[in-house]
This record gives C-alpha cells, sequence and structure tokens, in this order.
C-alpha cells in the first residue's frame, strides 16, 4: 500500500509589496552644494572622516548632525529644501 | 534605511558607508526598503581611521557625482509570494524537506536551515495545523495585531522608549512581515506545541515572536496567572531543565517565529554577532502566585492587569546569574541561626534571621554590569524578605534601586553609557541636568532608569536557592484575548 501523502502548510511570514524606486540624479560636482552628514557610530571613521571632506572641498557647505545611537538624527523636512547630497555612515 | 529611501525618493543623493561585512545586510535592507541600488561605500574594522578615509574619501564623493546606471534607473515591484502549501509528500519526504539547509558564506559555509531552528520538527500538515487552531477563537485569516497599547521600554536618548497602539499590525523582523493567526499556528505545529498552549503562543506572536529589531534571538518570556496551571507548565524543580513540554516547546516556538515569520538569515537579512546562548533553544518560565507574601502583587497585577488574567510579559535575560554565588544550605544558615558566609559578609553572626539577602546578593553586581536584575524566590525566600520589611516589591526594587547609585567618575569609566547617553550629551534623568555639565561626584544609578528595571518572581520551591538575570519589567500581553 502506498504511503500517505500530507499536505504541509508554510510557516513564512507575509511579505508585503515593496515599490522600488530609482535613485536620485547624481550631482555634477560638489562645489557650491550643501553636502550634509549623518554620523552615526564609529568615530574612528567618521571623525577622520569630516576632518577630511571639508578639508578637501572647502567650496561645499557641509551640515552635520551626529548620534553614538545607530538609528541617524534626520533632517526636518525644511534642512531637507536645501540639502544636496547626504553621506551616512556608519549604521543605518 | 527607511530614511535614505525617503531621501533618495525626495530627490537627493545618498551615499551610505558600511563595514564591510554588513554588505550583504546593506543590499538586503535596500531592496527591503525600496531602493535596491542603494551606493554604499565599504569601511574597515581594523584598519586605522585615517588610513582608511584616505581610502574610501574618493569613493564616498563618487557615489555622490557618478551618474546613474541604467540599472539604477530602474523602477518596479517587488513582490515575493510564498504558497500556503508549501511541500506535498510522505511525511519522511516532508521531514527531508523543511530540514533542508543551505550554506551561507558569511558564517564559513556552516549549513543554515531553512524552515527551522536546525533541531528536527513536527511536521505542520493541514490537520495538525487545523487542530492547532482549535485552540484559540480567533480566525486563521485574521492578520496579528496589537490588542491594546503597549508602552516599549528604552535606554537613554539614543533607544527612548515609545508607545505602540492598539490595532496596529505585528511586524516580524527582520524582513517586517506580518503573519496570520494561521501562518503562527505552523509555527506552533513545528515547535511540538499543542492546541491548548495556542493562546500562549499567539500573545508570543503578538509580542513580535521574539524577533526584536531583527535580531530578537526568538526572544525570552514570563507567564503570570491561571494559564499555567491549564496547561501544566512547570513552575517548581526543574523549571529550567529539560522534561516538561509547555516550558520547552512554547519556549522555542519564538525561534521558528524569527527564522520563519521575521526572515532571520544569518549575515543575510540579520547581522546578530554571536548570538545569545541563554536564549538560544528558548526561554520561557511561569509565576507561582500562590507562593507570594501577603500584599505581595503577582505579575500580572503589576503589568496593570488582574490576578485572575493570564499575561506574557517579554524580558531580556542577557546577563545570566547576576549577583553573588552561594550554597542553597548558605541561605538557610543565615536566616534559621546567623551562621555561614552570608551571615559573615552580613556582619549578623550568630543573629537568627530575618536577615537582607538582598545586601548580599546585589553586592558587586553593577562593577561591571548597568541595568536593573530580575530575581526568582522561592516562597520562603520571598517571605523572609517579607518578614524583615520588604512588605511590597516596590519596596526592594527602590531598595536594590538606590544600591545602585555611584559616583558619576566612576559611572564613565562604563562602555555602554558613552553609547545610551549619546557621548554624554543627553539629560541625566535624575538630576534634569545634561550628563557632561555633571560633577564627577554626582550620583547616578547604574541599575538603570528606575526601579521598574529590576523585578521578583516568585516560583515553587523549598530549596533556597534563587536566579537572577537583567532584563526587569519588560512589555505585557494579555493571553486571555487570543483565548
Amino acid at each position: 500500500m502506498a504511503e500517505k501523502k500530507y499536505e504541509c502548510l508554510n510557516p513564512t511570514g507575509t511579505q508585503d509589496p515593496v515599490d522600488l524606486l530609482p535613485l536620485a540624479p547624481r550631482l555634477k560636482s560638489l562645489d557650491g552644494k550643501t553636502i550634509h552628514m549623518s554620523i552615526c557610530g564609529e568615530p574612528d571613521i567618521t571623525i577622520p572622516l569630516e576632518k577630511r571632506l571639508k578639508g578637501d572641498y572647502p567650496n561645499v557647505n557641509w551640515t552635520v548632525k551626529k548620534t553614538y545611537g545607530i538609528a541617524p538624527r534626520e533632517l526636518t523636512p525644511e534642512e531637507m529644501k536645501t540639502t544636496d547630497g547626504v553621506i551616512l555612515g556608519v549604521c543605518w | 534605511m527607511p530614511y535614505l529611501t525617503d531621501l533618495e525618493a525626495s530627490g537627493i543623493p545618498t551615499v551610505l558607508i558600511d563595514l564591510s561585512e554588513e554588505t550583504n545586510k546593506v543590499k538586503h535592507d535596500a531592496r527591503l526598503y525600496g531602493v535596491p541600488a542603494m551606493r554604499f561605500v565599504e569601511a574597515s574594522r581594523t584598519m586605522d581611521g585615517v588610513q582608511d578615509v584616505d581610502r574610501i574619501l574618493g569613493q564616498v564623493v563618487d557615489a555622490l557625482v557618478r551618474p546613474l546606471s541604467d540599472e539604477e534607473k530602474k523602477s518596479g515591484v517587488w513582490e515575493p509570494k510564498e504558497p500556503r502549501i508549501l511541500f506535498e509528500g510522505t511525511l519522511e519526504e516532508a521531514e527531508e524537506f523543511y530540514q533542508q539547509t543551505e550554506n551561507i558564506p558569511g558564517i564559513l559555509n556552516a549549513p543554515f536551515a531553512r524552515y527551522t531552528d536546525g533541531l528536527p520538527i513536527v511536521i505542520p500538515t493541514e490537520e495538525r495545523v487545523e487542530r492547532m487552531l482549535k485552540g484559540t477563537s480567533h480566525k486563521p485569516d485574521e492578520v496579528i495585531r496589537l490588542q491594546r497599547d503597549i508602552d516599549m521600554r528604552g535606554i537613554g536618548e539614543v533607544n527612548p522608549g515609545f508607545k505602540r497602539k492598539k490595532g496596529e499590525i505585528v511586524r516580524f523582523m527582520p524582513m517586517g512581515r506580518s503573519a496570520t493567526v494561521e501562518q503562527v499556528a505552523v509555527n506552533a505545529v513545528m515547535a511540538g506545541c499543542k492546541p491548548e498552549y495556542f493562546p500562549l503562543v499567539l500573545a508570543i506572536a503578538e509580542s513580535g515572536g521574539g524577533t526584536g529589531d531583527g535580531r530578537g534571538n526568538g526572544g525570552a518570556y514570563v507567564v503570570s496567572g491561571p494559564i499555567y496551571r491549564e496547561i501544566g507548565m512547570n513552575v517548581s524543580y526543574g523549571r529550567f531543565s529539560p522534561g516538561n513540554p509547555p516550558n520547552k516547546t512554547i519556549g522555542r516556538v519564538g525561534s521558528l517565529m524569527w527564522r520563519n515569520l521575521g526572515g532571520y538569515k544569518e549575515r543575510v537579512s540579520t547581522i546578530m554577532t554571536y548570538g545569545d546562548p541563554i536564549t538560544n533553544g528558548g526561554f520561557i518560565f511561569a509565576e507561582y502566585a500562590e507562593g507570594l507574601p501577603p500584599g505581595w502583587k503577582g505579575l500580572n497585577e503589576e503589568l496593570g492587569f488582574r490576578k485572575d488574567e493570564s499575561v506574557l510579559m517579554t524580558v531580556r535575560p542577557m546577563g545570566w546569574g547576576l549577583g553573588q554565588e552561594h550554597m542553597p544550605g548558605v541561605y538557610r544558615s543565615l536566616q534559621k541561626s546567623g551562621h555561614g558566609a552570608i551571615a559573615r559578609f552580613l556582619g549578623v553572626k550568630g543573629k537568627p534571621g530575618p536577615h537582607n539577602y538582598i545586601d548580599y546578593i546585589t553586592d558587586g553586581i553593577w562593577r561591571t554590569y548597568e541595568g536593573g536584575i530580575t530575581m526568582v524566590l522561592v516562597p520562603s525566600m520571598a517571605m523572609d524578605m517579607y518578614a524583615y520589611g520588604f512588605k511590597s516589591k516596590e519596596a526592594i526594587y527602590e531598595y536594590i534601586w538606590k544600591k545602585s547609585f555611584e559616583p558619576l567618575g566612576t559611572y564613565r569609566m562604563r562602555g555602554r553609557p558613552d553609547w545610551f547617553t549619546n557621548g554624554w550629551t543627553s539629560i541625566e534623568k535624575t538630576s534634569g541636568k545634561r550628563w557632561r555639565e555633571l560633577p564627577d561626584d554626582y550620583m547616578v544609578p547604574a541599575g538603570g532608569e528606575s526601579p521598574w528595571e529590576d523585578c521578583i518572581i516568585v516560583c515553587d520551591g523549598e530549596e533556597t536557592a534563587s536566579e537572577r538575570f537583567s532584563g526587569g519589567h519588560g512589555a505585557a500581553y494579555s493571553i486571555d484575548v487570543w483565548r
């Protein structure tokens, strides 16, 4: 006699569909732009990074927000209006 | 990552700096949050920071100015579909199917289970899942949602507490998936649970199924209220040992929810560091409220429920065995006749109890640890503390918390506060001032932000041993609403 076959259910959760977006257009150059540094964690990297960027790119208007946490301190809607690019690290 | 998505969607180009072994997780999250082509630069965990910045600086700038490729301009929809019936075949074939593994490069190609916690499971046949569903009045297709408002405890400014609202869909992390009652039942069957355990399992699901923020380890749970008796949870000798089906199988179900409902896959969807040896394999136990001293509240009442309500509390027992060790007999000698090591420590040699065991057990616990302590006491030890003068649990919590105070100059030497004080820039709660403005001799609590971070649970037994771990009071979920 053939062994009984069973229908077995799926333990996996339900993934909602995700709209996939293109990247925002890139900048032609950083000169004259407002670039925001969103720093979270790893000061051994982010402190020299901030120094180098400000030193090597003096024509950029640099803005910075820092946290020791793993969630970045976000730009306000007003700040987003005047920000041309964001560098975020090291957590996200 | 949702923040980076918002920025890109708003037309602001971004670049993420990650650490090189996190790249799989970055790619994974980028797709999950809708920007699969997210640009990132890999920093090093080991290289000197100045040299590392020299190495990556050009890449960071390039990511902001390099024109987009055709691939990076694409939009679309990611819509993974999972069939309800996953497998059809004999039980033996099903065992082989459910226990399949894949080799993950990020963990040196060690095998990682696709559908289990690594242990054999009970095959979730349609009939078995149907039987499990008889353990609740909730419909199989009901999506798991919060059944009441929940206050989530946080730590410091960088990880503050927050409120969650009744009706909110529960998201199982790290994938942020939802689940139906039936999907939870499938995992309960796989864990070996019985239908009468199912309301408790559903409360675990409501709590997030032990998935946390994606690094939940399957969670850890304490049960309060009459359900422990109804389903036969062992609250007595051997409560942390093998042999009791509800403790073992319900404890295990969180790991399966994390793997299956949440989609945990190490070094792919999650970066877990090394896991948690305390909760690996399951962590659940129940309170024996019948053993409480007069006037001491059960955990359910402490958490705002009635004493006849069954409640699940989530805990984080990341530190086990906190406090001084002792042989159980040494405790009896202390209280019976004032002899033995604890009596010598307390300076009560020759004087019968009651004596303050709390002074002994908490000595030195904050030397390398910050936060509260959870203690499991047997009824006679709880009664001793009552007789000593602690007429409520709250009185002990307050006492322990106050013992934890130390000068700020000492507190600054600790590792974690750098993080949760946000580099000492946030407000210290007892003073209302910024940490940096306080003098070194200002006294601050190493035992957490409030006495609520301590917790006492009474379990059955006469052997005078206590279990102690970190965690304190966690979020509370009704089990009864899932009956």
